[in-house]
This record gives structure tokens, C-alpha cells and sequence, in this order.
């Protein structure tokens, strides 16, 4: 994080001062917006890394502030919501935002996020889904497509495959139902929920340690699943 | 037919037009004379038959049996002989005269017949003609109150009375109160409300006679009878729509009601368009009341939203410059941060509450499956055990278990059993948690070693704030199983407590399933890009 440059879009000064202070004891450089045109402004003229960004803003919709920095840029989203709103969240995650946190968030939840946003676009793009990972004992080739656990080997299926590349592309960045749906059945109509569902639960037979506390794949209730790259 | 239809009206018929046919019958007796010898008795019953019929037809039945009976003794003085007795040289001709005779009071009575009915239709036809124009006005005018005192006027002009009322009777007290009144009882409004309130007790008519003596009608014949029963003053009804009375009709006249047939059937009919209009107004009346309470509702969710957004906004400072304080080595600043978590709790649950009351609990549900719940609720309860252990139980060789609910929330519901668990479980003492299927039921249960919930407390526990009895301080909003089982309830599931065999309490939601026989084979037959979609 040390000279990063992280937009910080907030039309509360109180907000701004508190996401300022977690951020620069991370040793990041802080930019700051009260609204939503100075926010996609500065977006444009300073390139940052990451932009936190508040969706209560007076002028433009947050969602469509969202929309508009992320069709010209990659940097990293993380909206900040005093809503617990699920269809919002999957919203904003449709609209290219990273990733969210509620209202009130303790600092440190923000570094941690900021933290794993920032090296997650750090990464090469794709890089999850070619690269061989180790996490524990276990090995994923996915472009082989192989999978050891320890010393067996265990046999996914084609869908199981698709899945897991998908996750594993996208690692540390929640997929919505929708966008997982699309990436591995395409745009084939059918009981989306629980095709997805059903696959979710067998891959994590394979790969977790223990299904039922799950530490790669992990549930984002009523919005998706996320692959967690550092369990 | 009957004579109930009253017979054929007619202006009475004038002295000069009686006059006038009988001065027909001569005119024509004079000219049948003046030609007898070309003349048989078949011409002569034509031209008298042709005068009654003609008579019968335009003056009634009382003047064509007079002209029959003249055309008679006419018949047999001048045309049959010997002439100008009524003696007959012919005994064959009694039976031209009594043919004569027949034929006429036959016909007279024919005709009479066929007009009476004529009128009786065209009185029926009057009646329905008003009833039916009655019936669009009722439905057509603007308010619903205006309605009723057009069919209140109606009923009292038609039947003559002093005056008619209608009440509004509440469904539950079966309290009455005047909607409408049209004309005036007098003295005698206290007298007629005291009657209408024991109608609109009793859900059966009641009559009050002359002397202020009531009489309840037994066995649904009083109106039948009343012409048999003493001076009647007033006479209450009760209006009825599917078998609820829903107002009471009331009319009365000081001289006295005497009600025709007819009569009583035109109240029918009108008492039923009254019952309408009653219910009509009922209905407005609680529309408006609904329309009321929606306005509120959003109100109050408007307030709660902006309440829950305003708030957590300096939440999130107060809790972020106490944590940059606490980490300064304060302790008192950590303590406003766990505060601040508190507070924020609070507002969620109210929030939860609300969402539950106004029935948008479970706005997202969807085939969801177990173990990924299971999973969920493991990684949100971790922070709130107190240092105790979360056992899960599913059987790696369990079956697909899905059901259909919503995610999030009944994730919310299972994570506060396991919070309640853990409150109230003695430390050390593990919280379990596992799935299973129980017939259409997909079932959470979570189990703890606590004390157990007394039989007088299973229901009570879930009432919003409710504490246990005898229960330590655990903390804690007081919400959160009057949520989980708002929540259970919502989609269509429930939410139970019962003790624990060896010591404790163990809570059961169970939510739909669904049968997933055919996925689970899909998924068994192997690779492919299964399960195919349709």
C-alpha cells in the first residue's frame, strides 16, 4: 500500500477524516471528493489505485458513479453503505464495484480490505486461473486440469472444473449467483439457483477441509461466493 | 289466477257511458227488429254477442254480464216467438237463448280474465322497471351515504310512512348507529333506536305495537301474519349481506303500518338494496381506514430507513475515533467502541422487527441448500460463542438437502439460536448445530446444555424484549428469537423449543424443502456439462 494513491468519495467530512486516518497510517496517499462529478473528475486526472467510494452522494447516484469509473477504469471499487440492502449489495457488485462494507466499519475491517483489493489488482488478470496454487495440501493445476489433496488425486467434473476456474479467476472479489451462472453455464436458461448450489456444495466436498466451515470457497449470504486467496 | 294481483284498475266506469251502451244494445234491437223477417237467430246472436264482447272489452266485466243479460231478455221478446213474451213457441229455441247466454258470460269472464292479467304484468313490470333504476341510482351516486338515503326516500314515499331510518351495525358489539332517516318519528326516535338495537342484537325482525308492546319474530312469519296481529307503530329489520347483519331497517307510521302483500314485497326487495348500500358503506368506510394505516406504515418505514441511515453514519465515526483512541491505550475509548456496536445491533434488529411486521421478511426466497447455511452461520457465529465450541453435524453420505427459503435471513435466524445458545449455555459446554430433512420440512436445529425452557415460557420467550426468568444478565437487544421466528414465519416455516433429553433446550426451524431425487441422479451419472439445462 505505501504510495498508493486511494480516492476517498464521501460527502460527510466525518467519514472522509475517519477513512483518511486508516488509510494513511497504511502509509497510502489520499485523495478526497464530496461529490459524485469531482469524484469521477479526479478519478480520471489522478489514475488511483483503489477508490473507496460512499453511496449517499448529493448529486449522482453511487451505482451510477460506480458504472462510470469502471468503464474506463480497472482500479478497485469498495462502496461504503449504511444499508444492509442484499439486492443492493448485488447491485453494486453488477455495476463492477470489488467489494462493500456497511456501516459502521472498524478500521482495521477497511485496511483488510483495502489491503486485499490492492493485491488482488496487483496480480497479473487471469493470473488465478493459469498458475498452479498451493494452499495447504492442496495442489490446483486448473489448466492441466488436475487437483491433489494431499497425496490422492481427486477427479472433478467439467462443470466442477468451470466453476472452480471461475473462482479462481476472480479470487479475493465476491461473484454474484448471476455471474457465476453466466460464466459456467453460459446464457443456457434453468433453475440457476440450484444448479449453482448443487455445484458449490460438491466442489467444497473436494477441496475444503471440512465442508461445513468452508475457507476457500466462501458464502456471501444473498449475493454470492468468493474464493478466498489467503484463507 | 289468484286474486292476489288485485283486480284490472279502472277509473270507475261513468253513469253516461253506461247509458251510452245500453243505448247501443236498443239502437241495435231496434234495427234487428226493423228487419226481423230477413233476420234467423244465428244473425241475431252475432249482432248481440259482437255488442257484449265489444262492452266486456272497453267497460268491464260488471257491464258485459249487464248487456247479456238485456241482450237476453231482448232476444227473447223481439226475435223469438211468439214476439213480445217471454214465453217460446219453440222449446229448441231455450237452447239458442241459454247457448246465447253461455257464450256471453264466458266471454265477458275471458276477457276480464286476460286484462287482469295483462295488468298484473304491467304492474310487475313497473315494480322491477323502479326497483331496477333504484338499483343503478344506488350503485351509480358518488358516495356511498347518498345512496342509502335515496333508498331510504324511496321506501318511506312508497309505503306511506312517517318515517324510515337505516342503521349501521358493527359486526363485533353489534353496537347500532343512524346512517340515514327520512321523514320523522317524533317522540318516538328513542323508542324506534331502543327497537333497532334489539334486531340488530337478535339478527331477527321485531314489531312494536300501538300500546309500546315489541313482539320478535319467531318463525320468520311475522310480516306474513301482520294483518293478523294488533295496530302495529314500527317494525325493524335486520339487513343482511352472506348471513352477517351488517345494519338494521327501521319504519315506522303513528296511525298505525298496515302493509299489503305487494307491499311487503317492495320492502323485501328495497330492504335488500338498503343491505347493500349498508355494506357499501361499510366497505368505504374501511377502505379509508386501510388506506389510513398504509399511509402510516410508510411513514414509519420512511422514518425508520432515514433513522437507520442517519445514525450509522456517526456511528461509524464515534466507533472509529474511539478505536484510534483505544489503540492510543485507552480503555475507556474501547469501551465506547463496544458501544457503538450495541447501538448499532439495536438499530438493525428494530429495523428487522419492522421489516417482519409490515410482512417483507423473506423477500428473496429461493432454492437454497443446507450445508452452504450451515457453513455461513459457522463463519458469522464464530465472534459471538464466548469461547464455546459450534459443533456441526451432517453426515458426509447425507443427501442433498434443499429447501426453499431465503438465505439471508434464515441465515440471520440460525446465527441468533446460536448466539441465544451460547448465552445461555454453561462455558465449555458446546452449542451444536446440524440439518436435516423431516418429510416436507427441511429442519435447523441448534441444541444447547442450558438450563432448558420451562413449559409456561416456550411460547412466551418469543415475544419481543422477553426475558427468562431467573436468567443471568446476558445482554443482548432481547430481539433476536422474536426475529428468528418472525423470520421462520415468513416463509412459511416455524419455529419451536423443547427440552433437551439429558439436560438443556434444543430449537427447531424448519422451512419447505424440496424433493432433489432427480438433481442428486443427474449429478451421480458422471461428467458432462450436467445437470443439463432445459
Amino acid at each position: 500500500m505505501p504510495g498508493d494513491v486511494v480516492l476517498v468519495v464521501d460527502d460527510e467530512p466525518q467519514i472522509r477524516r475517519v477513512v483518511r486516518n486508516a488509510l494513511t497510517s497504511e502509509n497510502a496517499r489520499v485523495i478526497e471528493a464530496a461529490n459524485g462529478r469531482d469524484a469521477i473528475d479526479l478519478a480520471a486526472a489522478e489514475r488511483p489505485a483503489l477508490i473507496v467510494l460512499d453511496l449517499g452522494l448529493p448529486d449522482i447516484q453511487g451505482l451510477d458513479v460506480c458504472r462510470e469509473i469502471r468503464s474506463w477504469s480497472s482500479a478497485p471499487i469498495i462502496v461504503l453503505s449504511a444499508r444492509h440492502s442484499d439486492q443492493e449489495k448485488v447491485a453494486l457488485l453488477d455495476a463492477g464495484a470489488d467489494d462493500y462494507i456497511t456501516k459502521p466499519f472498524s478500521p482495521g475491517e477497511l485496511q483488510a480490505r483495502v489491503r486485499a483489493q490492492l493485491r488482488r489488482s496487483r496480480l497479473a488478470p487471469a493470473a488465478g486461473a493459469t498458475q498452479v496454487i498451493t494452499i495447504g495440501e492442496l495442489v490446483i493445476d486448473p489448466v492441466k486440469p488436475s487437483l491433489k489433496k494431499g497425496d490422492g488425486a481427486v477427479h472433478l467434473t467439467k462443470t466442477e472444473w468451470e466453476l472452480l476456474r471461475t473462482l479462481l479467476k476472480h479470487a479475493g472479489r465476491t461473484l454474484t449467483h448471476q455471474q457465476l451462472f453466466r460464466a459456467v453455464w453460459g446464457n443456457s436458461s434453468g433453475d440457476m439457483q440450484q444448479y449453482l448450489r448443487v455445484h458449490i456444495r460438491s466442489v467444497r466436498r473436494k477441496i475444503e477441509a471440512d465442508p461445513v466451515r468452508p475457507r476457500l470457497i466462501v458464502t456471501e449470504p444473498g449475493v454470492g461466493y468468493r474464493f478466498e486467496n489467503e484463507p | 289466477m289468484s286474486d292476489e294481483g288485485g283486480s284490472p284498475r279502472r277509473r270507475g266506469l261513468g253513469v253516461w257511458e253506461w247509458v251510452g251502451w245500453f243505448a247501443l244494445l236498443f239502437v241495435v234491437t231496434w234495427g234487428m227488429a226493423a228487419i226481423r223477417p230477413r233476420l234467423n237467430e244465428a244473425h241475431v246472436t252475432l249482432a248481440y254477442l259482437l255488442v257484449v264482447q265489444i262492452g266486456s272489452a272497453r267497460g268491464g266485466r260488471p257491464l258485459g254480464l249487464s248487456l247479456a243479460a238485456i241482450a237476453f231478455i231482448c232476444f227473447d221478446l223481439f226475435f223469438l216467438p211468439p214476439f213480445g213474451t217471454l214465453t217460446l213457441q219453440d222449446p229448441l229455441n231455450w237452447l239458442v237463448l241459454g247457448a246465447f247466454l253461455l257464450t256471453s258470460i264466458l266471454s265477458a269472464q275471458l276477457l276480464y280474465r286476460a286484462q287482469a292479467e295483462a295488468e298484473t304484468a304491467r304492474d310487475r313490470a313497473a315494480e322491477i322497471d323502479r326497483l331496477a333504476s333504484l338499483g343503478a341510482e344506488t350503485l351509480n351516486v358518488g358516495r356511498a351515504e347518498e345512496a342509502l338515503t335515496a333508498i331510504v326516500s324511496v321506501i318511506r314515499s312508497s309505503l306511506r310512512l312517517d318515517e324510515c331510518t337505516v342503521y349501521l351495525s358493527d359486526p363485533m358489539t353489534r353496537a347500532i348507529q343512524p346512517i340515514t332517516r327520512s321523514g320523522d318519528a317524533g317522540a318516538e326516535t328513542a323508542a324506534d333506536a331502543e327497537l333497532a338495537q334489539l334486531v340488530a342484537g337478535e339478527g331477527r325482525t321485531a314489531l312494536q305495537f300501538v300500546d309500546g308492546t315489541t313482539q320478535l319474530d319467531a318463525d320468520e312469519r311475522i310480516l306474513a301474519d301482520i294483518d293478523k296481529s294488533p295496530r302495529v307503530r314500527a317494525l325493524a329489520r335486520p339487513l343482511q349481506v352472506r348471513d352477517r347483519t351488517v345494519g338494521v331497517l327501521s319504519i315506522a307510521n303513528s296511525n298505525g303500518l298496515a302493509l299489503s302483500a305487494a307491499q311487503i314485497r317492495v320492502l323485501d326487495a328495497l330492504s335488500y338494496y338498503a343491505a347493500l348500500g349498508v355494506e357499501r358503506v361499510r366497505l368505504v368506510a374501511e377502505a379509508q381506514r386501510a388506506a389510513v394505516l398504509q399511509e402510516a406504515h410508510k411513514a414509519k418505514d420512511a422514518v425508520l430507513a432515514s433513522v437507520s441511515h442517519d445514525l450509522r453514519t456517526p456511528l461509524t465515526t464515534i466507533k472509529a475515533l474511539a478505536h484510534e483512541i483505544a489503540e492510543g491505550g485507552d480503555d475507556r475509548a474501547a469501551v465506547i467502541e463496544e458501544e457503538a456496536d450495541r447501538l448499532n445491533l439495536f438499530v438493525a434488529q428494530m429495523l428487522d422487527l419492522s421489516r417482519i411486521a409490515s410482512g417483507a421478511a423473506a423477500s428473496d426466497i429461493q432454492p437454497n441448500e443446507a450445508e452452504d447455511l450451515l457453513g455461513a452461520a459457522v463463519q458469522q457465529a464464530a465472534g459471538r460463542l464466548h469461547g464455546r465450541e459450534l459443533r456441526v453435524a451432517v453426515a458426509s453420505d447425507e443427501p442433498l438437502l434443499f429447501g426453499r427459503f431465503d438465505f439471508a435471513q434464515t441465515l440471520r435466524a440460525v446465527v441468533n439460536l446460536i448466539e441465544n445458545a451460547a448465552k445461555y449455555s454453561a462455558a465449555g459446554e458446546p452449542v451444536e448445530l446440524a440439518a436435516r430433512r423431516d418429510d416436507q420440512w427441511l429442519l435447523f436445529v441448534v441444541s444447547d446444555r442450558g438450563p432448558g425452557v420451562p413449559e409456561e415460557e416456550r411460547e412466551r420467550i418469543f415475544e419481543p424484549f422477553y426475558r427468562r426468568s431467573g436468567s443471568p444478565d446476558v445482554g443482548g437487544t432481547g430481539l433476536g428469537l422474536s426475529i428468528a421466528r418472525g423470520i421462520a414465519e415468513a416463509e412459511g416455516g416455524r419455529l419451536d423449543v423443547a427440552n433437551r433429553e439429558g439436560g438443556g433446550s434444543v430449537f427447531t426451524l424448519r422451512v419447505p424443502a424440496i424433493a432433489t431425487a432427480d438433481l442428486q441422479r443427474s449429478l451421480q451419472l458422471g461428467d458432462g456439462r450436467e445437470p443439463a439445462p432445459s
